[in-house]
């Protein structure tokens, strides 16, 4: 420390909060008499501008480099007196607060014991500031763009937001086509909105939109960097269909050797496609894709004598050499919406959904009713035996949600409702039909919800209060056993048609991502966000944010709401183009340091990395902290048994001066 | 243990050109004196031997390699070391790669399965040593000392170091080259040790432990012995911050003491090193072994046997015990 | 030993919840014994167990480390890992005899200015029956 340290100590009486508890002026004469203190004053109150004044003054006229304010906690305060010394020409971070009034007038009532503790308080504190380091704050450029991870609804929303506000956006697709979940629905809770009708706007505008640069049918590889300036890498899968050539004609398609000999993930399997294939008709883009492990040409290398969608497509847009292509971009903040996984419910093998045609899923139910699934809209159903329409149809709710066998003891919190709304469909094109829904809640908490429940159970769908325990077949006929837990008596009700009301689970590909980002999961195995209440699309690391369903189940409006608040957050770091690195971070003494990597292996911010550097002529490892991720924690350091990384502000050399001041005053 | 063996695949391991020298076992000076043998050359490997005297954990010596600093455009030396390991020796050899201490490309490991050491103390106290080089082997039913010419037969029990028989790694934990047969483990006895401190109550385990710390000489050598005590800069001879002053009283010594058992739990492999070459014979070895158990008892976590665990102090578990927190 | 003994207390907090939970407890008026003394850490992960050691040297009858529930990390982790430093710590310090009653770890949330309160009663209460800890004292202090 090349400069002697000048301390000044100033006690505030905060009116009489602090003094008439605490002889102020008792602490101040017994300050005077510490090392290094130069002048000691008290004021009333130390917080108002003559009390600033009096510490810049005393700057000026002594010579302070380094100040004690012996007042309230420093979570109230500490940023206002850092400001005032730092506008009197020191460092900032020359400051050391006593809390002689949270921790000290405010809960001892007797002055002979309050005043003997702010003086331990104080003369801590003067032993820490003589010892504290000047710290600069830095700024570093933010990227103006934004990188969005899925194109469902909450992917689509947020990428238009941005991209509205003038920012770029790197909108990165897995599948062939955005719409994600929500273009699968038929209508949607409780306003019955064709879901169709009101997403392909949106989704052609995500295509259309001069900011949003959109890569479907791609991955994110790798993401580096921090908050402002991370390195993106996206793996653009070979589609072997010439992007700008297709014209999405279909003839592909419709001549491929192959034609609809494949479950249609699109409707659930329940539809058949071809090799070559567009998702559905309203995909975006309307672009063919080839599928690699289904074409006969890619897996076999021989599709008769020649291809033939290579034949019949007139702009000659099939391309068997296309490989896997690379993107580099820098950005400055990163949006998740991955989405989430149906719950699968062989996992409940109770009901029987591997076994039984008719036993099905409520993503299935949506591509069963909507006109533009696999049955045109009609409901018929294989039941085992013959093609039927399903007179009587049970819907079983809960499936894979709040069931802790499953290790789900979440609430997907959009079952209860499309439930209601799919026996409302069942409703209108089966009039005649008998509707009964097992359910153990029912959870009608939105907008509207309550009373399309209450509409559905006009229309003469039953509610049971029972959680079914086995499905089994009976004739041609499915039995739902269970118990009407209303009346307690048991139930066997025979049914053509079973739907499970199945819940939402965190992607399985989820780890991928949370690799890539460094984010965590919550106990329901979903994104942990920064905090459950005020910082709900926030994560642990700075500037990447969540929406939709990736952070917990949602419905709609939810996910959409979260959609723009992760978009709005995600543009506060754009639109100030600067990013403020925090000073107090951690810091490596390379000389020390043994290369055993205890704090790469303990931060939970990845923020130290192991290099290689030369020391005498030998190359040895050594861990080196990244000031922009470090948030300055140090949990690092309290592992590391050189004691070679340190926070700064936090030193064991700070630290414990601290210690021995309170210890050696009795 | 086929002492030709040992010696051959020695020879034959310092003859690789990717091996620098070979870390064994040498006869000492006098009595039942031990040597590390740092072994360059085929010659000298015949001059290895292995027996219950072999007690000095030599994986030590592979983070004590001098690296004077290298004239600029020189190029260090990189090639490989050679380390003959008992079983509790290469737990430390693992321990040192869960901690990056060395790289599993930088050494060669042989190891010599072990059917236990003996307690030279116990040794020299019931046979009292000579000039004369003496030797020591396994038999049968323990071991056979051959000294001044005459051959005696000795119980496993009678001479047994406590650490054997409390030792559940006889064998190599991680191994090149094998030297010999695996040997069969034994059931470990009862910590009996670290029970009867444990027995006694707080006030007297203080005055225990207090006697104990009194007698330090703060001469380190239990610090020096130690195969994960590696710090280049140990925070021991650190004077900013002063975490234990220099002065040999009793505070600082069992400051010191503390620290020491501290920065080893989770990591110390009870090679019982530490205890045998402290001059004061202070029972360090049951610091280290009451932290070991707590570490494998209470957080499911032994230090040195998977190189591919997270280090027991750098890691931890959502269910870790937590009974002790208000 | 004498019925008047004060116990000197030094207590770790985190910055985001302890800390802030002993801030309640004064916004509130919680009245709690004086003998505990708060040096203030971003997150109990920065508490080098060493640090009770040296607290306990340097003239501490009794140390505290409080922190964020298990979940609630600032940091994340942070709480964690001290939950298993500082467990360790504990059973090394019982095992040589020091009382149990010195050392105690709590939980308090940002929230919990009452819990504050039953914690600094219980630390004080603890180590006012353990007694002046004189035997493991440092033989002089400089700074």
């Amino acid at each position: 420390m090349s400069e002697k340290p000048k301390v000044g100590v100033y006690v505030c009486h905060c009116g009489i909060n602090i003094a008439s508890t605490v002889d102020v002026e008792e602490i101040a004469s017994f300050a005077r008499d510490l090392p290094n203190v130069e002048v000691a004053r008290t004021y009333s109150y130390m917080c108002s501008d003559p009390g600033q004044n009096l510490i810049k003054e005393d700057i000026r006229e002594h010579g302070l480099n380094r100040v004690i304010v012996a007042s309230c906690s420093p979570r109230m305060h500490e940023p206002t007196f850092r400001k005032t010394i730092q506008e009197a020409g020191v460092n900032p971070y020359f400051l050391e607060m006593a809390n002689i009034r949270e921790q000290c007038s405010w809960v001892h009532d007797d002055l002979e014991v309050a005043t003997p503790k702010a003086k331990k308080l104080v003369a801590a504190s003067v032993a820490k500031v003589r010892l504290l380091e000047a710290l600069e704050e830095t700024e570093v450029d933010a990227e103006p763009a934004t990188l969005v991870i899925g194109a469902g609804i909450a992917g689509i929303q947020a990428a238009l937001d941005i991209a509205d506000a003038g920012f770029k956006v790197y909108l990165v697709e897995k599948t062939p086509s955005v719409g994600g979940r929500m273009a699968q629905l038929d209508k949607t809770f409780p306003t019955l909105d064709c879901s169709a009708c009101i997403l392909t706007p949106k989704m052609v505008d995500c295509a259309g939109h001069p900011n949003i640069e959109l890569m479907t049918y791609s991955e994110v590889e790798e993401i580096g960097g921090y908050i402002g300036n991370f390195d993106v890498k996206v793996r653009k899968k070979a589609r072997y269909v010439d992007f700008d050539k297709c014209t999405g004609c279909g003839d592909c398609a419709n001549e491929c050797r192959v034609k609809d000999r494949f479950p249609n993930e699109f409707d659930q399997g329940m539809g058949k496609r071809s090799a070559v294939y567009l998702p559905f008709p309203q995909a975006v883009p309307a672009k063919y894709t080839i599928d690699p492990e289904q074409c006969l040409y890619l897996t076999k290398g021989k599709c008769g004598k020649a291809p033939k969608c290579q034949e019949v497509c007139g702009v000659g847009a099939i391309d068997f050499e296309q490989e896997d292509e690379f993107v580099e971009f820098k950005v400055g903040a990163v949006i998740v919406a991955t989405g989430f996984d149906p719950f699968d419910p062989s996992k409940k093998p109770e009901y029987g959904y591997d076994d039984y045609p008719n036993v099905i899923t409520g993503m299935e139910m949506e591509r069963l009713v909507s006109a533009s699934g696999p049955t045109g809209g009609k409901i018929t159903i294989n039941n085992g035996e013959e093609e039927i329409e399903p007179k009587e149809v049970a819907f079983i709710k809960c499936v894979g949600s709040r069931d802790e066998s499953v290790g789900n003891e979440y609430c997907s919190r959009v079952c209860c409702m499309y439930t209601a709304k799919q026996a409302h469909l069942v409703r209108e094109k089966l009039p005649d039909a008998n509707i009964r829904i097992y359910y153990m809640d029912v959870r009608a908490f939105g907008k509207g919800y309550e009373e399309f429940y209450d509409r559905v159970r006009r229309e003469n769908v039953r509610y049971i209060r029972g959680n079914p325990s086995e499905i089994f077949k009976r004739g041609n006929k499915l039995v739902v056993k269970a118990e009407n837990t209303l009346t307690s008596t048991p139930v066997e009700d025979e049914v053509d048609l079973v739907v499970l009301g199945v819940g939402m689970e965190p992607r399985k590909e989820m780890r991928d991502i949370m690799d890539l980002l460094r984010l965590s999961q919550s106990q329901d195995r979903f994104f942990l966000e920064a905090h459950p209440k005020l910082a709900p699309v926030d994560t642990a690391t700075d500037g990447v944010f969540l929406a939709g369903c990736c952070q917990g189940p949602k419905d709609i409006p939810d996910t959409v709401a979260q959609a723009k608040g992760a978009a709005s957050s995600a543009m506060i770091p754009l639109a100030r183009g600067k990013v403020t690195i925090s000073a107090q971070v951690a810091e490596v003494n390379e000389a020390t340091c043994r290369g055993c990597g205890f704090c790469v292996e303990i931060c939970p911010y990845s923020a130290i990395e192991m290099v290689t550097v030369n020391r005498f002529g030998y190359e040895i490892e050594v861990a080196r902290v990244n000031e922009a991720l470090c948030k300055g924690c140090g949990s690092c350091s309290a592992a590391c048994l050189s004691d070679s990384i340190q926070p700064k502000s936090f030193r064991d050399w700070q630290i414990l001066p601290q210690i021995a001041a309170l210890g050696a005053m009795k | 243990m086929d002492l030709d063996k040992l010696r051959k695949t020695a020879a034959e391991v310092v003859a690789r050109e990717d091996v620098r020298y070979l870390l064994g076992w040498k006869k000492g000076t006098f009595g039942y004196r031990i040597a590390p043998g740092f072994v360059e050359d085929a010659e000298s490997a015949a001059e290895l031997i292995f027996s219950p005297l072999c007690t000095a954990n030599l994986a030590t010596y592979l983070t004590l390699t001098e690296k004077p600093p290298l004239p600029r455009g020189q190029e260090p030396d990189d090639r490989k070391v050679a380390v003959m390991v008992k079983g509790c020796d290469s737990r430390a050899v693992t321990q040192l790669l869960i901690e990056k201490g060395i790289e599993r490309e930088s050494v060669v490991i042989i190891g010599c399965p072990c059917p236990g050491v003996v307690d030279h103390e116990l040794l020299a106290e019931k046979y009292p040593e000579t000039e004369e080089t003496a030797e020591l082997k396994w038999s049968d039913k323990g071991f056979l000392l051959l000294q001044n010419g005459e051959e005696t037969e000795i119980a496993r029990d009678e001479l047994l170091a406590e650490k054997c028989r409390l030792c559940r790694y006889p064998n190599p934990v991680v191994s090149d080259i094998m030297v010999g047969e695996p040997v069969e483990t034994w059931e470990p006895d009862d910590d009996q040790g670290v029970a009867e401190v444990e027995g006694k109550n707080a006030e007297v385990r203080w005055e225990y432990w207090q006697e104990q710390f009194s007698n330090c000489l703060r001469c380190y050598s239990c610090r020096n012995v130690c195969p994960l005590c590696y710090c280049e800069d140990c925070i021991l001879d650190r004077l900013n911050p002063t975490w234990i002053y220099r002065s040999v009283n009793f505070s600082e010594n069992t400051a010191f003491n503390l620290a020491r058992a501290f920065h080893l739990a989770g990591r110390c492999i009870e090679c019982g090193e530490c205890e045998r070459v402290c001059p004061a014979n202070i029972p360090l070895g049951k610091l280290n072994r009451k932290l070991a158990r707590e570490v494998r008892e209470k957080y499911g976590f032994e230090p040195g046997v998977d190189p591919e665990a997270e280090p027991f102090q750098a890691s931890y578990k959502p269910d870790d015990p937590e009974e002790f927190i208000l | 030993m004498s019925a008047n003994y004060e116990p000197n207390i030094v207590a770790f907090l985190c910055n985001w919840c302890s800390y802030a939970g002993a801030d309640l407890a004064g916004t509130s008026r919680v009245q709690y014994p004086p003998n505990i003394q708060v040096i203030r850490v971003m997150c109990t992960g920065r508490v080098n167990p060493l640090y009770v050691m040296n607290a306990l040297q340097q003239g501490a009858d009794g140390v505290l480390v409080s922190g964020c529930h298990p979940g609630d990390c600032h940091y994340m982790e942070g709480n964690y890992y001290a939950r298993r430093r500082l467990g360790m710590l504990k059973d090394l310090l019982e095992f040589v005899g020091v009382d149990p009653r010195r050392f105690h770890m709590s939980w308090v949330s940002a929230s919990e200015g009452h819990k504050w309160k039953e914690v600094v009663e219980k630390t004080v209460e603890d180590a006012k029956e353990a007694g002046p800890f004189e035997g493991f004292r440092r033989r002089q202090i400089d700074w």
